[in-house]
């Protein structure tokens, strides 16, 4: 492909980069500038972009505040990292049965599993808090990992079947002729070649299930212990004042693993997610 | 090692047949090399043979031994594939050891198999790289490798040279006719090259439309084609076919081929009368220029030193391909004479079938 574009074609673009850029990170950068702040400062009017009192000072300050953030940090991490490990253990025998087998409803059920994926666990919070209870699992981590595993599944799923389908079918023919069972092909030939395209799943499941804990926690975990941080930060909201600069420095040391997986996996991430796009 | 006998295969894909009643009997240690167009069932039918694919109906038997519903490892087979299918996480030597490992093989007695077939292969050097550093004839090496090591009764081959180009072709396929001497083994090689066919092969099965047109040596195909589709694949450039109509059929048959010019070819008559329509096939390397005989156009000329090839239009414009000598005084765009021995010729009823010829040239084992 020829990529060749007028002087004003590249400002136009760059422009409309940057836009999506300023709008994406503002957020951060926002939240980054307000943990640096005094919390007096953040309510001075007229409101000042850059004052000389900056301090990292919240950062410390949050772990007095609120004694249990590195049990929450933890708990969230944990939790992400459960959920993404009992999902992949669900999805990989799952997707290669869809990329390989033929069986009765098969495309059937893949629509479903679709279907349920439009879906957000909102709408099913009082089914599963009913389902939670009968099975004795609310105020516990399973009743985060539980529900949690059960949405990225579908997604799961669809992400590595389409992975898989991408192996050449002759590679496992071969290993048939050869004497291999489907468990041994699998374990031997599929998984090695499929490990970027696993990387890729696991990293969108772990971020799924990072972000989609706080409605579990709060609605099926009361055990402060067992709070994931997106639920510990309502701890810097007191009675009388709301901490934010706190919380803000909180909120960014909680994504920040996420971060750092993005970063270290991301050409896992590109190339994974076009794979297949093309003929190779 | 093994005979292979197929038995009245056939093979449906849903309603659509594409192979029909394919019973052939192959020798021990023979070289046979399924040929046709593609779309004619020829890899269907090897990865029957392989287990990959089930028949509809029939039976397969190997060394004796029906295997019709034994899996791929059970029926003494190993294939090696048109894309090589190499795991490309493995080394070459993981690529060839693979099918011992499956086995559960003493390490021992795998690594001597490994090096074994590494030395035939000449691939001692190459034991600790990935596929993707290899050469693609290298490629193809390993795949053979791998089908080696389990010392395997038939071997299967699907289209093995189909990714290789032209020159490294001709080398593999002479490697590969060293290595069937040297192994002793049966084997059954699917392609859509003639030339490989004609070149490699003890006997070739003519596939077309799922069904066997011939199963012969490349002599026999050569000089005694069953069909009109056999002659028109089997010889480089292809056999013309010229309509002609019947005029006696006493003795030799008498035609008029298309153009005026008459001929008496010493064919069997059986099934021919006067005022039939029939198809003359004559083989470009069959003519000669001469005084008398056919009228034909010259439209393309190729010298290629050696040969000559002319296309060309004979009566009716109908197509005419002559190979000539390198030096054959013709030019483009005029007319040429040739001329072609009767006992030359093969006779084609409407139907495709052959009129057996009376004389032909004695076959060459």
């Amino acid at each position: 492909m020829m990529d060749r574009y007028t002087k004003l074609q590249l400002v136009g673009i760059y422009a409309a980069v940057a836009v999506f850029l300023i709008f994406m990170l503002l957020p951060f950068f926002e939240m980054f500038m307000a943990s640096l702040r005094p919390l007096e400062h953040l309510f001075r009017s007229p409101y000042q972009f850059w004052s000389d009192d900056f301090s990292f000072q919240a950062y410390k300050d949050m772990w007095v505040t609120v004694p249990l953030l590195g049990r929450y940090i933890f708990n969230s991490i944990f939790i992400a990292c459960s959920v993404t490990g009992i999902t992949m253990i669900f999805v990989v025998p799952a997707a290669y049965a869809y990329a390989r087998l033929e069986f009765p409803f098969k495309n059937m059920s893949l629509a479903i599993f679709l279907g349920v994926n439009m879906f957000t666990g909102a709408v099913l919070l009082i089914p599963l808090y009913r389902v939670l209870r009968t099975m004795g699992l609310l105020n516990t981590y399973w009743a985060m990992i539980v529900p949690g595993v059960a949405f990225l599944i579908p997604t799961g799923i669809w992400l590595l079947r389409s992975y898989l389908e991408k192996i050449p079918r002759e590679l496992e023919e071969a290993a048939f002729v050869d004497g291999a069972s489907r468990m041994y092909t699998l374990r031997r030939v599929v998984l090695p070649l499929a490990v970027p395209g696993l990387i890729v799943v696991s990293v969108a499941v772990f971020i799924g299930a990072y972000a989609q804990q706080f409605l579990f926690a709060i609605t099926f975990n009361q055990t402060r212990e067992l709070q994931p941080l997106p639920a510990g930060l309502y701890e810097f909201i007191g009675y009388q004042s709301v901490t934010w600069n706190e919380m803000m420095a909180a909120a960014l040391i909680g994504v920040l693993p996420v971060m750092v997986i993005f970063l270290f996996l991301q050409k896992y991430l590109v190339a994974g997610l076009t794979a297949g796009a093309v003929k190779e | 090692m093994a005979t292979l006998n197929l038995n009245a295969i056939n093979k449906s894909f849903g309603s659509a047949k594409v192979l029909h009643d394919i019973s052939l009997a192959i020798e021990d240690k023979e070289f046979v090399v399924f040929v046709g167009p593609s779309g004619c069932g020829k890899s269907t039918l090897l990865r029957i043979i392989a287990g990959l694919e089930e028949a509809t109906s029939g039976s397969i038997v190997i060394g004796g031994e029906d295997v019709s519903d034994a899996a791929p490892v059970d029926r003494g087979i190993s294939m090696v594939f048109q894309s090589y299918a190499l795991y490309p996480h493995l080394s070459v030597y993981e690529n060839i050891a693979f099918p011992l490992r499956v086995q559960k093989m003493e390490k021992s007695e795998m690594d001597e198999r490994v090096k074994r077939a590494a030395d035939i292969l000449q691939l001692t050097e190459k034991l600790d790289l990935k596929p993707g550093q290899l050469s693609g004839g290298q490629r193809q090496r390993v795949a053979i490798g791998r089908s080696i090591v389990r010392n395997p009764k038939v071997f299967l081959f699907d289209e093995p040279l189909s990714n290789l180009d032209a020159a490294l072709r001709g080398d593999m396929r002479v490697e590969l006719s060293q290595l069937h001497n040297q192994l002793d083994a049966t084997m059954v090689y699917v392609t859509h090259d003639q030339v490989e066919a004609m070149t490699m092969a003890d006997r070739i099965v003519v596939l077309n439309g799922g069904q066997v047109e011939q199963f012969g040596t490349p002599m026999e195909l050569y000089h005694h084609p069953a069909t009109k589709f056999v002659a028109g694949f089997i010889g480089q450039p292809n056999m013309n076919f010229v309509p002609a109509t019947v005029l006696e059929t006493t003795g030799t048959l008498t035609v008029e081929l298309d153009g005026g010019h008459k001929m008496s070819l010493p064919v069997d008559t059986t099934g021919v009368s006067k005022g039939d329509t029939v198809e003359v096939g004559i083989r470009p390397e069959h003519v000669t220029l001469a005084e008398e005989g056919l009228d034909i156009t010259v439209n393309v000329l190729e010298r290629l030193g050696g040969v000559s090839i002319t296309y060309g239009t004979i009566g009716n414009g109908t197509r005419f391909c002559a190979s000539l000598s390198g030096d054959a005084p013709i030019q483009q765009g005029k007319n040429m004479r040739l001329s072609v021995a009767p006992e030359d010729c093969h006779v084609f009823q409407s139907n495709g079938q052959v009129l057996r010829r009376k004389s032909a040239p004695a076959l060459v084992a």
